[in-house]
């Protein structure tokens, strides 16, 4: 057995934040530089996996198993594919930039590192696990991380914000906790014994009924957590509230456990029922693409209408899983790395602003590009990105997920691609009203503009964005193979049939 | 007659102990922590039986002795278990109102011990008689030791609704009794089942009336809704250190005293009170996790989770003997948890309460800052009483949903996965005061506070629910 990558990504984010709450609490001068440089083994430990990856290859890779509670079937298993190995190394990435970017964090530092790492730990646990009670594990544990995040370190209304977030996701998550129960019966009845092993559950026979409400129960909890429109109502208010390292890690990651987890579990264990729900939940996704960006428009907030362009984007992620096409899964997966990015960037952005004018209304800005013109660049950059301007990883996932999804629901995709413009209104708009112009204020002329270790920090993610837009073959190299996995196992299960696709458009396989 | 020494031996043990803790305190008038060590022997030794009992039943299974009484099985083996844990814990988190008691502190451990005798006996009682002898020491012992401070009015006023309203459960209890040996004409469990299943009982009205006067009466002792009445105003006036192992100690007991009963005696019936336990536990369940929500004071949350906890339990035992590993772990889970979560209520209000409203929810705000230790431990189990994976009481929902589930109550498990998110809301109520207010000046929760055994008794608590939470596998496996 080789060097147990998958359970050192999970163990040492966990590890470091033990080993910072050991520390004494008012050395600050210790605890910031030892969390970031913690926070780094993680990132590398990702490299490594990017780098040794066998592109092409459908199945999980670096997969280790280790049984945990026999009796009920239990085991420590970890795989990764070309799904969850992009968002992997987006998870750890943006965890080091969040927390580089925490210098305004004072108050209580150590628990503050220490809930990150924590918080880590359990999003990567979520993406490896090959075991669904190992996952809900992972799934259910980072809310009391992300609570802490956004509850203590928050700005006024925090603690609502933060019970409303963890009472939400909690109810998802009870009601695929009894999904995971009578799968791991119906495990019992037809393979003898107990289990939960995601690849034995994949061969389950399931019949229509049971799948319909087995793919309720587990695109509910999914649903919430993306958020998909009606259940959104949870996520402005968290994101508003919660420090900007929580709003990266949230917008970043935790929405995309959502539409990973209808990716990874409801599409390929249900196929037949997510072949039926498909048009509903398409049309809640198209809802969120125009409803997101509707109302991104008419904020006054900056960070809320970052936290509203979410639930748009977020939308595109749906609609183009639920396309039912390669293109489309393709796409969906990429956007998801591609909005954690930029998104992720955007409210890094509106942090660095906050913590300079204290002030988050746009009202308040005007003319912060004469002081601060990197700043002003670097915003005008990430929206782009987010816009998804050609040449900018934005556009290739937009790309593929709207002629994924034109080739299989037009209708849906002409809507949705009006989305594309709205988001240039939104985030042009807002770059308008608080970068161009004369200065208002005096204190808007005076913004300190960017350091150049904070230039560091958003240094990766832009090189990331221009890469994965000019050149995205190699990410669609590790993605494909997987989501074709996902979509024939679908086709076959259900007994659906993808439309061909409209245009092809930088298969990794041609 | 069969005597086995062995199979009561942690009973004679703990009243030796008792005996001898007071006997001690005549002549010699040592220390009070004399008598806390020499109580800590007794437990030992009574653990030192218990594994004893644990070798002979895995090597030879279970046996019954003393006339068809006693029953020395798996389960009452773990039961036993989970009361010495509780009943150690439950002295080291009463230790500082025992110490306060000065000389009558050798009453307050004797009385722990004599208690935890009672309710040991009960998990081993297979005779409605000899069930209600144990009931009735164990009970009796927690009357007196709930109203143990002499001068807490609101002691007094607790030990006497407990008394009472205990008292009218074991009324219902005996009259239960009375009935099924009217229709049975036994009074062991192994000659009632064995009577029910050699004779066709035409009008079984008698015996089902009777069965669920056994049932009411343990619902007292487990606190079930509709009998939880006391358990708000018990654990609201008794001395805090003590309340957790009163909780741990009688629901173990009812339980057992249930399990046995149910499973044992009546298993011929499960169709029938099946249905009956499943309205049992919902009707807990739902008015544990309402009625928690609305409240003010963290003794009286606490005895409302109690309540609705109580309800999760019943939830596996509808499945009938396959739900019993489960219900026997969420036991000795729960069983620590309260332990754990009172030590902590005794440590923030002192105990004998340094003053009024100490338990109240704005007493704990920012305790995160003031008594870092303490708020820690006391969030793990809150947490762990939630449900949370990676703890005990995720484990054990998980397999009392999951033996419910099997058991054909799905409606039950439902219910049940919808309570644990409300309950949610009122276990992070007090999280969210101890750690999410933001200026010191409101604090009131007292700095640095537990003293050193109720501290490790949050130690030892914290780590059992952590330790069965990431790895329940062997005692799941022992109990299965």
């Amino acid at each position: 057995m080789d060097f147990p990558v998958l359970t050192a990504l999970i163990a040492i984010p966990a590890a470091s934040a033990v080993l910072i709450m050991l520390l004494p609490e008012r050395r600050a001068e210790i605890v910031r530089p030892l969390g970031i440089v913690l926070s780094l083994l993680p990132v590398g430990l990702s490299g490594f996996l990017l780098w040794r990856f066998q592109r092409g290859e459908a199945g999980f890779q670096f997969v280790e198993q280790v049984g945990w509670i026999d009796r009920l079937g239990v085991s420590w298993h970890l795989g990764v594919d070309g799904i969850s190995l992009l968002l992997v190394a987006l998870t750890s990435l943006l965890v080091a930039i969040s927390l580089g970017a925490s210098a305004s964090v004072t108050h209580r530092l150590r628990l503050f590192m220490a809930m990150i790492l924590l918080l880590e730990a359990g999003l990567i646990g979520v993406f490896l696990s090959l075991d669904l009670f190992l996952f809900f594990v992972f799934f259910e544990v980072i809310l009391i991380p992300m609570a802490f995040i956004i509850g203590v370190w928050g700005s006024e209304n925090r603690v609502r914000a933060a019970v409303k977030f963890f009472l939400y996701t909690a109810l998802g998550s009870a009601l695929m906790l009894a999904g995971i129960i009578s799968l791991a019966f119906i495990h019992q009845n037809q393979m003898g014994t107990l289990g939960f092993s995601y690849l034995d559950m994949l061969n389950l026979e399931l019949g229509t009924e049971t799948q319909r409400w087995l793919f309720g129960a587990f695109a509910l909890a999914f649903a919430i957590k993306v958020p998909v429109f009606p259940l959104h109502t949870w996520l402005p208010d968290a994101h508003v509230q919660a420090p900007t390292a929580g709003s990266v890690l949230l917008a970043g990651v935790l929405l995309k456990l959502g539409t990973y987890g209808l990716l990874r579990f409801a599409l390929p264990l249900f196929p037949q029922a997510a072949v039926d729900f498909a048009p509903l939940m398409a049309t809640l996704a198209v809802i969120g693409i125009i409803y997101g960006a509707a109302v991104a428009i008419a904020q006054k907030d900056l960070k809320k209408l970052v936290a509203y362009s979410s639930v748009s984007h977020l939308g595109f992620i749906v609609l183009g899983t639920f396309a039912l096409t390669s293109q489309g899964l393709s796409g969906s997966v990429i956007q998801m790395v591609n909005h954690g990015l930029t998104t992720g960037a955007l409210f890094l952005l509106v942090g660095l602003l906050y913590d300079r004018r204290h002030t988050k209304l746009i009202a308040d800005f005007g003319g912060v590009a004469q002081g601060a013109p990197v700043m002003a660049g670097m915003f005008l950059f990430m929206s782009f990105a987010s816009i998804g301007l050609p040449g900018l990883n934005g556009f290739v996932g937009e790309f593929l997920i709207l002629i994924g999804s034109y080739a299989s629901l037009p209708a849906f995709a002409v809507v949705a691609a009006a989305g594309v413009i709205l988001a240039a209104v939104y985030l042009l708009w807002a770059y308008e009203r608080v970068f161009t112009g004369e200065a208002s204020l005096p204190a808007n002329r005076e913004v300190r503009d960017l350091s150049a270790g904070e230039i560091l920090l958003f240094a990766p993610l832009v090189a990331v964005i221009i890469f994965l837009g000019v050149y995205p073959k190699p990410a669609l190299e590790v993605i494909e193979p997987s989501t074709r996995a996902v979509l024939e196992r679908v086709e076959e299960a259900a007994d659906y049939v993808s439309p061909e696709p409209v245009v092809e458009f930088l298969s990794g396989e041609r | 007659m069969d005597v086995s020494y062995l199979a009561v031996a942690p009973e004679i043990l703990l009243l030796s102990g008792a005996v001898i803790v007071l006997m001690v305190d005549v002549f010699a008038r040592p220390a009070a922590r004399v008598h806390a060590w020499l109580a800590a022997l007794f437990y030992l030794a009574a653990a030192g039986a218990v594994v004893g009992q644990w070798r002979r039943v895995s090597t030879d299974g279970g046996s019954l002795s003393f006339g068809e009484t006693v029953l020395l099985a798996q389960h009452t083996a773990a039961l036993r278990g989970i009361l010495l844990a509780a009943a150690a814990l439950g002295t080291l988190a009463a230790w500082p109102m025992l110490a306060g008691l000065g000389r009558r502190a050798a009453e307050g451990v004797a009385l722990v011990l004599v208690a935890a005798a009672g309710f040991s006996l009960m998990s081993v009682s297979v005779n409605l008689v000899l069930l209600f002898v144990a009931l009735e020491i164990g009970s009796i012992a927690l009357y007196v030791l709930c109203g143990i401070v002499r001068d807490s009015p609101a002691g007094d006023e607790a030990a006497v609704k407990y008394f009472l309203l205990g008292a009218f459960a074991s009324a219902i209890f005996i009259y239960g009794g009375a009935l099924v040996f009217a229709g049975t004409g036994e009074m062991g469990l192994p000659g009632i089942s064995a009577f029910l299943g050699t004779t066709v009982v035409l009008r079984p009205a008698v015996i089902l009336i009777g069965l669920g006067l056994l049932v009411v009466g343990m619902s007292f002792k487990v606190t079930a809704a509709p009998f939880h009445s006391w358990a708000p105003d018990v654990y609201q006036g008794a001395p805090a250190g003590a309340v957790g192992f009163m909780a741990a100690v009688a629901k173990v007991g009812g339980f057992a005293a249930l399990l046995n009963i149910l499973f044992l005696g009546f298993s011929r019936y499960q169709e029938t009170w099946a249905d009956g336990i499943a309205v049992l536990a919902a009707a807990s369940v739902a008015v544990g996790t309402l009625l928690a929500i609305v409240q003010t004071d963290v003794r009286r949350m606490l005895a409302y989770s109690g309540v609705a906890h109580a309800g999760f339990i019943l939830t596996g035992m509808t499945a009938g003997l396959v739900g019993m590993p489960g219900v026997v772990f969420y036991l000795a889970a729960y069983s620590v948890m309260a332990a754990g979560a009172f030590a902590a209520v005794s440590a923030v209000s002192g105990d004998p309460p340094q003053g009024p409203a100490t338990d109240t929810f704005a007493f704990y705000r920012g305790l995160g800052r003031r008594s870092p230790w303490v708020a820690g431990m006391l969030s793990l189990l809150l947490i762990g009483m939630s449900g949370m994976p990676l703890t005990s009481g995720f484990i054990g929902k998980f397999e009392v949903f999951r033996a419910a589930w099997n058991g054909g109550f799905r409606w039950l498990v439902i219910a049940g996965l919808l309570a644990s998110v409300a309950a949610f809301f009122y276990y992070l109520r007090l999280i969210v005061l101890m750690y999410f207010g933001s200026s010191d000046e409101e604090d009131r929760a007292p700095a640095d506070c537990a003293p050193a055994p109720v501290r490790w008794a949050l130690w030892a608590a914290a780590a059992v629910t952590i330790g069965l939470g990431v790895f329940p596998g062997p005692l799941l496996s022992l109990l299965g």
